[in-house]
This record gives C-alpha cells, sequence and structure tokens, in this order.
C-alpha cells in the first residue's frame, strides 16, 4: 500500500512538472481524496499493472543500452573521423610544398605522414565498423574518408601522374584490419566525392607550378582534371545523395576554369617575352623569368653573356613583374 | 619535373575502365533503389487502408469489429515486408544504404501495429512484437530500434484524440486507463539517453498527449462521471 500511494503521488508530481510549462493549472487542484482513490485503486490492481509496468522497464532498458553502444559508438567514430580529416590536411600541404628541387624529399615525407594516418586513425575506423555499420553510421567517418581520399589521390598524382584507384585505396587498407573481421572497405560515393575534392587541390597546384615555371606539367594537370570532371559529370545523377555532389561539380568547374586561364595567359602573353629572353628553350621561357623575379643579380647575369644590358631590360622586367602578379593574383 | 612521363595526352585507359564500372555499380544501385521504392509504395497503401478502417475507433464503432477489419492488412504487410527485404537481400549489408526509402513508412506502419495491439491487450507492443507481426523476427532485414520507437511516438499522438471521443460516447472510463498508458510510457522513454535528432523531437511531444490526456481525465472526474472501482474498466478491457 505504501508503495502504491507513492506510485500515484509520483504520478501526480509528474503531471505537476508538465503543467508547470503551461499555464494551465487545472490538474493540480485533483483533491487529496481523489489522489487516495488514485492510489487504492492502482493497490487493487497491483499484481496486473505490476508485471506490465516491470516488462515495459525491461524492454526499455534493453532499448536504451542499445542506443547509448550504438551512440558511444557514433561518437568514437567521429573523433577517429575528424583526426583522419585533420591529419589527412596536413598531407596535403606537406605534397603542396613541392618544387623542382625538393620533390623527392617532399614526397617521401608525404608519403610517410600518409602511411601514418593510414595506421594510426584509419584503423581506429576499422575497428569500429562492422557489418551494417558502414552504412549506418556512415555520416559519421563520411569526411574523414573523403579527406583520406584527397590526400591519397593527390600524392599519388605528384607521384606518379596517373589516379589512384578505389580498389588501390581499399587494398591499402586491407592489412589493417585482423583477417577475421570485416575489413574497412571505402565506399564508391566517399571515393568519389573525395575526388571532387581533389581537383580544387590539384587547382592550387597547378598554379603555384605556372608560376614556379612548369608550365607543362600544368598542362598535364588541366588536362588530368578535365577527365576527371567529365567522367564525374557522366555519374553524378546517378549518385544516391546527389545534392552533395553537385554543389561540388559546380566549384570542380571553377577549378577547371582557373586552370585553364592560367594556361591560356602563360601561353598567350607570355610568348610576347621569348625573344627578349633568349632563352634557349621556348616551351619554358618561364623558368628564365621566375630565375630573374627571384634572383635579382645572379639571374641578371645571365643575360650579360648575351648582351641584353641590365638597364635595357629593367622596363620589361617591370611589365612582367606586374603581369604575373595580376594574374597570379587573379587565379588564386 | 620529369615531363617525360607526362607526356600521354590522352585519358588513361585505366582511369576510363574504373568510371565505366562506377557507372555500372550505380546504375545497378539506381535500379534496385527503383524496386524497393515500388515495394514501399505498395505498403504505403496497405497502410494508408489500415489506417481508414482503423478510423472508425474514433467513431465508437465496436473495437473487435474494427480490429478485423485492420488485422487483414497485417498478413497483406507481412508479405510486402517480405518482399522488400528479399530485395534488400540482394546487397547484403547495406540495409542503411536504402533505409531512407522505408523509414517513414515503417514508422507510420509501427504506430498502427502499436495502437491496434494496445487497444486489444492493453499494453504496448514490444519492438519484438512488432517485428514478429511483420515477419521479420529471423530476417537480416530487421526492424531499426529508432524506427520503432519513432512509431511508438506517434501512437501517443493519436491517444488524445482517442480518448476525447471515447468520453464523447459514453466511455468514462477510458481516460483513467489511458492515462496510466501513457504516464507509463513516458517514464520508460525517459530512461532512454536520446541524441538531439527526430526521435527526441517526438518524444518531446508526447509529454502534450499526456497533458491533454490528463485534462480529459480530469474534466471526467471532477464532474464524477468516472467510474470509482475497476470493476467497469476491467470489464470493458476483457470484452475487447
Amino acid at each position: 500500500m505504501l508503495c502504491s500511494s507513492s506510485a500515484a503521488i509520483k504520478r501526480i508530481s509528474v503531471s505537476w512538472l508538465i503543467m508547470a510549462n503551461n499555464s494551465n493549472f487545472k490538474s493540480h487542484r485533483l483533491s487529496r481524496s481523489d489522489d487516495a482513490a488514485l492510489a487504492l485503486e492502482s493497490s487493487t490492481k497491483r499484481p496486473r499493472t505490476m508485471s506490465t509496468h516491470s516488462s515495459l522497464k525491461d524492454a526499455f532498458s534493453s532499448y536504451a543500452d542499445h542506443l547509448n553502444a550504438l551512440n558511444e559508438k557514433r561518437e568514437r567514430i567521429v573523433k577517429a573521423s575528424r583526426d583522419v580529416t585533420m591529419n589527412s590536411k596536413k598531407v596535403i600541404f606537406q605534397v603542396h610544398r613541392i618544387s623542382k628541387a625538393n620533390r623527392e624529399e617532399v614526397l617521401e615525407k608525404a608519403e610517410k605522414d600518409l602511411a601514418a594516418v593510414r595506421d594510426q586513425h584509419i584503423s581506429r575506423l576499422v575497428k569500429e565498423l562492422q557489418g551494417t555499420d558502414f552504412w549506418k553510421l556512415r555520416r559519421a567517418y563520411s569526411p574523414g574518408v573523403q579527406e583520406y581520399v584527397e590526400a591519397a589521390t593527390f600524392f599519388k598524382f605528384c607521384q606518379t601522374g596517373t589516379l589512384l584507384n578505389l580498389d588501390e585505396i581499399n587494398a591499402s587498407l586491407l592489412p589493417l584490419s585482423d583477417p577475421s573481421l570485416e575489413p574497412l572497405q571505402i565506399n564508391l560515393l566517399d571515393y568519389l566525392l573525395g575526388l571532387a575534392d581533389l581537383t580544387g587541390e590539384l587547382m592550387r597546384l597547378a598554379i603555384g607550378r605556372i608560376s614556379d615555371g612548369e608550365v607543362e606539367y600544368s598542362e598535364r594537370i588541366c588536362q588530368f582534371v578535365r577527365d576527371i570532371y567529365r567522367e564525374l559529370s557522366l555519374l553524378v545523377p546517378l549518385m544516391d545523395d546527389g545534392s552533395d555532389m553537385k554543389t561540388k561539380m559546380d566549384t570542380m568547374l571553377q577549378s577547371v576554369v582557373k586552370i585553364e586561364n592560367a594556361c591560356f595567359s602563360v601561353r598567350v602573353r607570355g610568348s610576347e617575352y621569348i625573344p627578349l629572353l633568349g632563352s634557349s628553350d621556348p616551351s619554358s621561357f618561364l623558368v628564365g623569368v621566375s630565375d630573374l623575379l627571384t634572383g635579382g643579380d645572379v639571374s641578371c647575369s645571365r643575360f650579360k653573356g648575351l648582351g641584353v644590358g641590365e638597364e635595357m631590360f629593367a622596363p620589361i622586367l617591370k611589365i612582367f613583374e606586374a603581369f604575373l602578379d595580376r594574374t597570379l593574383l587573379k587565379l588564386m | 619535373m620529369a615531363g617525360g612521363d607526362y607526356d600521354s595526352p590522352q585519358t588513361s585507359p585505366s582511369l576510363e575502365k574504373q568510371f565505366e564500372k562506377f557507372r555500372v555499380q550505380l546504375e545497378d544501385s539506381g535500379s534496385l533503389r527503383e524496386r524497393i521504392r515500388a515495394v514501399v509504395l505498395e505498403i504505403e497503401s496497405a497502410t494508408r487502408l489500415m489506417q481508414a478502417s482503423l478510423l472508425l475507433v474514433h467513431q465508437s464503432k465496436p473495437i473487435p469489429e474494427v480490429l478485423q477489419k485492420a488485422n487483414s492488412q497485417i498478413n497483406v504487410l507481412k508479405g510486402l515486408y517480405n518482399k522488400l527485404a528479399e530485395v534488400v537481400r540482394e546487397c547484403p549489408g547495406q540495409y542503411y544504404r536504402y533505409h531512407g526509402d522505408w523509414r517513414s513508412e515503417t514508422q507510420m506502419v509501427v504506430s498502427l501495429l502499436a495502437f491496434m495491439h494496445w487497444l486489444e491487450t492493453g499494453n504496448l507492443l514490444m519492438h519484438t512484437e512488432a517485428e514478429e507481426k511483420l515477419g521479420l523476427n529471423n530476417s537480416d532485414f530487421a526492424l531499426d530500434l529508432e524506427d520503432y520507437l519513432v512509431g511508438v511516438c506517434f501512437m501517443s499522438n493519436e491517444m488524445p484524440r482517442y480518448v476525447v471521443n471515447q468520453v464523447t460516447a459514453g466511455d468514462y472510463d477510458c481516460p483513467r486507463k489511458v492515462l496510466k498508458f501513457l504516464t507509463d510510457l513516458h517514464a520508460a522513454f525517459r530512461m532512454l539517453n536520446l541524441r538531439n535528432d527526430f526521435l527526441r523531437k517526438k518524444f518531446d511531444s508526447m509529454k502534450y498527449d499526456l497533458r491533454r490526456v490528463e485534462e480529459v481525465y480530469y474534466d471526467v472526474k471532477i464532474r464524477g462521471l468516472a467510474t470509482t472501482g475497476d470493476s467497469v474498466g476491467d470489464q470493458g478491457a476483457q470484452k475487447i
């Protein structure tokens, strides 16, 4: 009796709580005698209500366990995904440090960093994800995986000039997992979304290479980005969540156009200066220019040998500097 | 930069091949999705029939009669869910890739089943029982727990209307039963740690159902319309 009446009081207090949200306070005028009647009522019904109540409780506590486990797992995955994102970004920046002189060492370090991302952070995802989790929790890990795809493909392009295939990435993830477990396999959609981001990085790389004088390389990048854009444009309408990809396609097209314009500017306007520069290799006329712009006296001395006076060269240099500044600023 | 490596001017064949493969894969998943949607459309229309027959409960049609008609749709739904499970079985492990396509429909189904179950027994339809009714208990195509819980919240939304109409029709004991049921249900839901998602929002709306039922109960009680003992209420439950 004591127990059931306290239950009744609890019930009233719950309703009280809810009532407090509202200006309508009718129900707490529920009189004491009613309250007592209620308690009496529930005491006569006690056996039945108690049993259904506890089965309800049991069921919901198992639901709670299930939801807790799922939420905790999701949190761990989100954390791992963030770490993957952060460290993949570092790899991308490392690759951007590339130049003619330090190519080998930059790529070597990038490769090491990329392997570290895989071994330290992607491996955490592998441990969490099993069976239906790959799709259920995709939103939790997708950003990290996309960034990783971007870093891995970017590195691979700089290393070999080719596209890293999905199968190749997935093969590289196989050693991370126990053979008994289901291995993490990056899904097609995340791979494609990562590729879409890759083009932005390639655009930056191309612009950087142009200012460094590697025009041919930039044209190669341009070709590559166009290929990716074209192939992706065929796939976008078929993808599950198209809207995300569509915005990425727009930025991708902008990147392509930026690279094209950069290549165009260098070809058209740059060609005017070739005879003056007297470079031995007409296609890489800018190599000399960039040396000139950065090297100061040393590079000017190169032209002394060709019989071009410093004072005669200065105005041209000024024009060229202005042109490069303008073009590159616009492009970046 | 070793320019020589980059001379190959046209798209490399491996790149093209990979994208060709992707296109085939995406088209396959697209056609699978279409088949899923076709089944889901059928589920939706069966659900609508069930709901329509269940609505008669508000017009104080005798419950057994209402339930009989609505129950006839359960088997239809069971068949359809089997069909859906079969389609989804073609892509093992990808249940949640397509989950969005049947999610809201399934929540609706659960809410109706739970309401019917409550009308019949006065108890909450448990997750496993719901799976059983849809023939999913031994299937790899499970009823997602969160979908089940959202469905239960939907059912609770239906309660105030039911109580109002029952009282209007003269069943003064109904508010007490419903209030007890909803209070227990609300307490049970409070055991869950919810995220800030759809389910949380639905659960938050449950307290308004509870309040409405309390108001009705109060109105009936204060006027002395509610029966004092259990006898009538219990008889009612058993009659059902």
